[in-house]
């Protein structure tokens, strides 16, 4: 029974690799797509700018601000490059050489201690809003500070502290730090690099369109009077239905690989744990191989499953956040997701990349994926064979 | 055999001795095609036996290996080579290796397409589609080939090819099951005719036998131009004429001594206003007993 399923699984896919537009969908389509993803974020995961910084004040307020920007913890995002004048800085962030600037502005150190202290000036730029909001958020955070030691100094001397005393109680609220912060921390080993995501989510993405063509090229078969010429012959018609799974298989598996071989190697994309990479896209591949069986035997006309195929195709990938992140979609979309064998298979490579780990790591995804091929298998699986004899 | 309500085939019994070439002849929706699908293992039958080579059809997968099918569309992939066609149907009949090999080139050489044999189908001409065709249904030597109108949309050449490899095969042993519309096809090549209509088989018999059941009866054959369907409703009313088709742009009926009944079918004519440009009156023929005994022309 299995020799025959081979025969048809082999000349279908001798088709496939001939037909060039399979060989696209299959593996140029996702690389190049998965390429342009890794181009378009590429510095989105690690970032950093130039941040010039007119000092016209030369006053110690201006020199602890100058001081801020240059501790430790924000070298890895900001690189301080010193402006002689406002003209000039707008100039090099008008010419990209600075990201954004900050103007300091003569007599602002002396500003502080009166009631209308002067404005720090932000330089921003078009082409790099994201450093231009750093920029400002980080005067803004200074300018915080700065009015928080006001404010204490004030209160100090409101309650009767001596005015001699107010040079002293300034450096002292200066010492002081807002104590509560934000900070940001993934929740796995490893940070989530947008390759990382868009290699499985675009290979995934262009695998489904194998349920289109698959069908398609079965009711071509049909019309072509080709599944009567192989049901004269003596096999049965569950083993043409084999073969063309088997094709559908054979075809998913190597495009997954392929794509997850080449994304690592040329783009960095971490696909985690080989096997249990390897045993998540087995068992989705699976599931596309049921997908296509029950477009098979749900369509009466080519026509037919090339529509249903469309809507399984772009539904599954909207829903199962093949385009998007799943985290940065609204609750009701990411519970939506979980009905979807490419969301849990999206979960289970993403799990992968930052929580790493092994086979333990997919077990939920794995058998999400194979409860919904069995649902889908079973409905396929009395409804396909009717499409052969039909 | 039955679709939903409607009876498709009805208590049609035939036999084909080895190297005997049977034609199956009937008008569109006979139930000719419903017959060979199921002699093929297409279709089962609701009631009845098919035994091919005294071993039942029916639930005996390998039974397949002894018919070979042709079906009346080209069945081949186009993107494929005639050799990758030929050899995938090859596989499916268990053929494999050196032997595969063989039965491939034979057929190719059987056909006439030895030297396309690495040439994609899209590539080929009609009549050469039509030859590969049949090649496809001989891989696995079967002892009944089935032919489902092979000659439709063919040119002259290849059609007279097709129709001396059918007659080669007959006399190699080979039984034939051949369906046609063309009933010169039938008259040159087959040994004896089943005539099918309405599902079901209302004449059988070797093309003498046959013809004499028609008697004395001639076939007029009556080219005009106007409303053949008026002349052929005007023509019936004539006192011995039995039947009157419409086919070809000619009306053709079966009538008692043809000749004698001549002038009152062209008075005939003439009252229904149809200007009648030629006659022929035509010895007793296969086209004749169709007529006689379905009522209509063939090619109808």
């Amino acid at each position: 029974m299995i020799g025959s399923a081979l025969v048809i699984a082999r000349k279908d896919l001798r088709q496939r690799l001939r037909d060039r537009s399979a060989i696209v969908l299959g593996l140029v389509a996702p690389l190049g797509i998965a390429a342009l993803m890794s181009f378009a974020f590429k510095g989105t995961d690690t970032f950093h700018f130039t941040l010039g910084i007119v000092d016209a004040d030369h006053g110690p307020v201006a020199s602890a601000l100058i001081q801020t920007l240059q501790q430790p913890s924000l070298r890895q995002i900001v690189t301080i490059s010193p402006a002689a004048s406002p003209s000039l800085a707008s100039a090099e962030v008008r010419n990209q050489k600075m990201a954004a600037a900050l103007v300091i502005p003569a007599g602002f150190s002396a500003s502080v201690a009166g009631g209308h202290p002067l404005a720090i000036t932000t330089v921003t730029s078009v082409n790099n809003t994201i450093a231009g909001s750093v920029a400002s958020s980080i005067a803004s955070s200074f300018v915080a500070q700065l009015n928080a030691d006001r404010l204490s100094v004030a209160t100090a001397l409101a309650a009767g502290a001596p005015a001699t005393q107010a040079q002293r109680l300034a450096a002292l609220a200066a010492d002081l730090r807002i104590p509560e912060q934000a900070v940001q921390r993934p929740l796995g080993a490893h940070e989530l690099k947008t390759i990382s995501y868009y290699s499985p989510g675009m290979a995934i993405f262009f695998l489904l369109f194998t349920v289109s063509f698959t069908s398609r090229s079965f009711f071509v078969d049909r019309a072509q009077g080709m599944i009567d010429r192989m049901r004269a012959a003596p096999i049965h018609p569950v083993e043409i239905l084999a073969g063309k799974a088997l094709s559908v298989f054979a075809y998913g598996v190597v495009s997954l690989a392929t794509i997850a071989v080449i994304t690592s190697a040329a783009f960095g994309a971490n696909w985690g744990n080989p096997l249990a990479a390897g045993a998540l896209g087995l068992a989705l591949v699976f599931s596309v191989v049921c997908l296509t069986a029950l477009v098979i035997g749900v369509a009466r006309t080519q026509r037919q499953a090339e529509g249903f195929s469309s809507i399984i195709v772009f539904g599954l990938a909207l829903l199962g956040g093949n385009f998007v992140f799943l985290s940065s979609e609204p609750p009701l979309m990411r519970r939506l997701a979980l009905l979807t064998p490419n969301g849990w298979a999206m979960r289970g490579f993403t799990d992968l990349a930052t929580i790493g780990g092994g086979f333990g790591t997919v077990v939920l995804p794995i058998v999400a994926i194979l409860v919904f091929s069995a649902v889908v298998g079973t409905a396929a699986g009395l409804l396909a064979s009717r499409a052969v004899t039909a | 055999m039955s679709f939903g309500d409607r009876l498709a085939v009805d208590d049609v019994t035939f036999r084909l001795a080895p190297g005997e070439i049977y034609g199956l002849l009937g008008p569109n929706g006979a139930g000719k095609t419903t017959t060979i699908r199921m002699v093929c293992g297409l279709l089962t039958p609701d009631r009845g036996t098919i035994t091919i080579g005294g071993r039942a059809a029916a639930h005996d997968l390998s039974v397949k290996n002894l018919v070979g099918y042709v079906p009346q569309d080209v069945a081949l992939y186009p993107d494929l080579t005639a050799r990758e066609n030929l050899s995938f149907i090859g596989r499916l009949y268990k053929l494999h290796g050196a032997l595969l090999d063989e039965r491939v080139d034979e057929a190719l050489a059987l056909t006439d397409l030895s030297d396309r044999s690495s040439d994609r189908v899209d590539s080929f001409s009609g009549g050469m589609k039509r030859r590969l065709n049949i090649a496809a249904g001989l891989l696995h030597h079967p002892v009944l080939l089935v032919l489902d109108e092979p000659t439709v949309g063919v040119d002259p050449q290849s059609r007279h090819a097709i129709l001396e490899r059918v007659q080669a095969f007959g006399r190699e042993g080979m039984a034939v099951l051949y369906t046609t519309h063309y009933m010169e096809e039938a008259e040159r090549v087959c040994d004896r005719v089943g005539i099918i209509d309405h599902g079901r088989l209302v004449a059988e018999g070797t093309r003498r036998e046959l013809v004499a059941r028609l008697g004395e009866r001639d076939r007029i054959e009556l080219g005009a131009t106007g409303d053949l369907e008026r002349l052929a409703e005007a023509v019936r009313k004539v006192p011995g004429v039995e039947n009157a088709a419409t086919a070809d742009h000619a009306v053709h009926l079966v009538a008692d001594e043809g000749r004698r009944i001549l002038p009152a079918v062209l008075e005939a004519a003439n009252h229904a206003g149809v200007a009648v440009n030629s006659v022929d009156v035509i010895e007793p023929d296969l086209e004749a007993v169709f007529l006689h005994l379905t009522g209509t022309a063939l090619r109808e």
